[in-house]
């Protein structure tokens, strides 16, 4: 279709309408409606989504719904994808990494969406194709990126992958890592130390570290009541960290003697500066801490693809249009998730998700020429402080001056109240949200 | 001949929305762009009705204007929802109203993407207005 006709089809003619000013064989015959669904599928264009986790598979889904005919493709590395949000709750037992589990089974038969399970190796942005690790070669119209997150090993003197797979374990994208997590944990002998060592902002799930921290106190509170976690950080404060240290003193004695938690800032010299990982023993500024498990998020930056791919700034991150998440290094690619570069939102699988659905209806309507809509993102992040003491931070977005921003007076953390009610809530909505949420990523 | 005018009056209502379109960015964000952000906690457009978060799918759009107002001056009781409802206007919450009334009254993976994609449009046909 030449962009004329394209018009004609968006000002939402009918087909009746045409018939009444060309006649019916003239309209088969210009193929304008008539030709097929398949010659308008192709002219609609083809959307090729690398990754197929929170963002990709959102991304998939909203697209159909913003355009039923467009061609639909994810290129994701691996059959099952298991979530990260829950992943801490499968360290300390609470739930299976099975109950974590989906595919794209749903995406692929409701919504109309090819999937190809295959490695992405390359792109050329020149001939609009993306290359995988099988040797295809995907021809795309629009391509959009969601790789997740990178981690900087070398940030830490004595780290490398290597340790990272055998002794000194993340536990920041869910399978394996997390129930290496779970063993050490258990291993863990009476009166001994965990040392949880969170990364520099920005990272993923900001409130991940400090929930893990409350979890792993919780489960020595049952079955190891003089053993300790040591949170070394690099940082003065984290997200939610006032409901959050109010939960510690409520549940764990924290500031106290018998403490279960005890948290080094980044000024009190608790940034990481290098591991032993055959001696188990962390340096800090602080000093040297000897501990029975080590659990260090690294520093992290864009996932590997979009490094590849030349999709980031100097920050390590992929910078973006701020109303449509297209890449303002590369036209027609668009990035999501916790890739980007997204002002306020965290990079969690909430704004990935919310990120998800303002970009699909953005690459629909540049797709038919139409203008684009307002934007408006949010995010709501529920974090346990123990199995039912809920905390949680939520806001509402729009673009003002340029940046992404919290909308009206939206954001807030939870309040801290004497009212028993509040975080008991909080931790019925947790559960409920991660049933909720990954039914809308996954089906 | 008659054709003719027809299409030339088709084909300048189409420059004139080509021209519109050229125009400042819109006040405000779509009812269905606002009600896509709901599904985390209350279902793929608002059509959860198993959990402790109310379903939004065919609520009654007054008792939701009701409902989000109350949270938003902090005359009701909420756990998140104060805090969610003070990004938005009047109008915002209105539009939105009128949207989940008109979503399917059943669970989500009950529903076909057909069935959806009609309720979805209707809702858009609206315009946000009842
Ligand atoms: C412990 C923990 C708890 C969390 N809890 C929460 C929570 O409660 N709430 C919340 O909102 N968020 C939570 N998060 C954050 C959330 O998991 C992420 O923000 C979210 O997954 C980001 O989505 P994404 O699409 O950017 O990346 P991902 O979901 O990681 O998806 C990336 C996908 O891309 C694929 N991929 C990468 N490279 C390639 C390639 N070359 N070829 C093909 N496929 C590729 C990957 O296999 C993966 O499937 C948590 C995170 C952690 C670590």
């Amino acid at each position: 279709m030449s962009q004329q006709e394209n018009k004609v089809f968006d000002s939402k003619i009918t087909r009746r309408d045409l018939i009444k000013v060309f006649g019916v064989s003239a309209v088969a015959a210009t193929g304008l409606f008539g030709a097929s669904e398949k010659a308008y599928a192709k002219s609609a264009g083809h959307v090729v989504i690398l990754g197929g986790g929170i963002g990709g598979s959102t991304f998939a889904k909203y697209l159909r719904f913003a355009d039923p005919d467009v061609k639909i493709t994810i290129i994701e590395q691996y059959p099952e994808y298991i979530t990260c949000p829950r992943s801490n709750d499968v360290i300390v037992g609470y739930h299976t990494l099975d109950e974590l589990t989906f595919n794209l089974d749903t995406v692929k038969s409701k919504y109309n969406v090819n999937v190809i399970i295959d490695k992405v190796t390359d792109a050329d942005f020149d001939k609009k194709t993306v290359s995988t690790a099988k040797g295809q070669t995907v021809s795309y119209d629009k391509l959009v990126v969601s790789p997740g997150i990178d981690f900087k090993f070398e940030d830490y003197e004595g780290m490398s992958k290597e340790i990272a797979e055998t002794k000194i374990f993340h536990g920041y994208k869910a399978g394996p890592q997390t129930l290496a997590l779970r063993k050490q944990l258990l291993a863990v002998p009476q009166g001994g130390t965990a040392i949880i060592a969170p990364p520099k902002n920005p990272f993923r799930c900001p409130p991940g570290p400090y929930e893990r921290a409350s979890f792993f106190a919780e489960y020595f509170q049952k079955h190891n009541p003089t053993a300790k976690v040591i949170v070394l950080d690099p940082k003065d404060h984290f997200t939610k960290d006032v409901p959050f240290k109010k939960a510690w003193e409520r549940l764990y004695g924290y500031k106290t003697d018998n403490a279960l938690i005890e948290w080094v800032s980044g000024s009190e010299g608790g940034g990481v500066m290098g591991v032993d990982a055959d001696n188990m023993t962390v340096e800090t500024m602080a000093g040297t801490f000897k501990a029975d498990m080590i659990n260090l998020i690294p520093n992290q930056r864009a996932g590997k693809l979009a490094q590849k791919l030349g999709l980031t700034d100097a920050s390590g991150w992929c910078p973006i249009d701020r109303h449509s998440f297209e890449s303002t290094i590369q036209k027609e690619v668009y990035v999501l998730g916790d890739s980007t570069i997204a002002d306020a939102m965290p990079k969690s699988g909430y704004a990935a998700n919310s990120q998800a659905k303002v970009c699909a209806q953005a690459v629909a309507d540049t797709l038919k020429d139409r203008p684009l809509g307002r934007a408006i993102y949010s995010n709501v992040c529920y974090s346990l402080a123990g199995e039912n003491y809920g905390v949680s931070i939520a806001a509402i977005y729009e673009v003002r001056d340029g940046f992404i921003q919290p909308k009206g007076k939206s954001a807030g953390v939870s309040p801290i109240t004497d009212k028993p009610a509040q975080p008991i809530l909080e931790a019925v909505y947790q559960k409920n949200w991660q049933r909720e949420f990954v039914k809308d990523v996954f089906s | 001949m008659k054709n003719s005018i027809k299409l030339k009056t088709l084909l300048a209502a189409c420059s004139l929305m080509a021209a519109a379109s050229a125009q400042a960015e819109p006040t405000m964000a779509n009812a269905q762009a606002m009600a896509w952000q709901c599904a985390p906690c209350h279902g793929t457009n608002g059509q959860e009705f198993k959990e402790a978060m109310p379903p939004l799918a065919g609520m009654p759009a007054q008792q939701f204007i009701d409902a989000m107002t109350a949270y938003r001056e902090g005359t009701r009781a909420a756990v998140i929802m104060d805090r969610v409802a003070r990004g938005f206007t009047d109008d915002e919450i209105k539009a939105m109203a009128i949207w989940f009334e008109k979503q399917p009254v059943k669970q989500w993976d009950k529903t076909s993407l057909t069935e959806s994609l009609e309720a979805q449009a209707s809702a858009a046909a609206t315009g946000g207005q009842k």
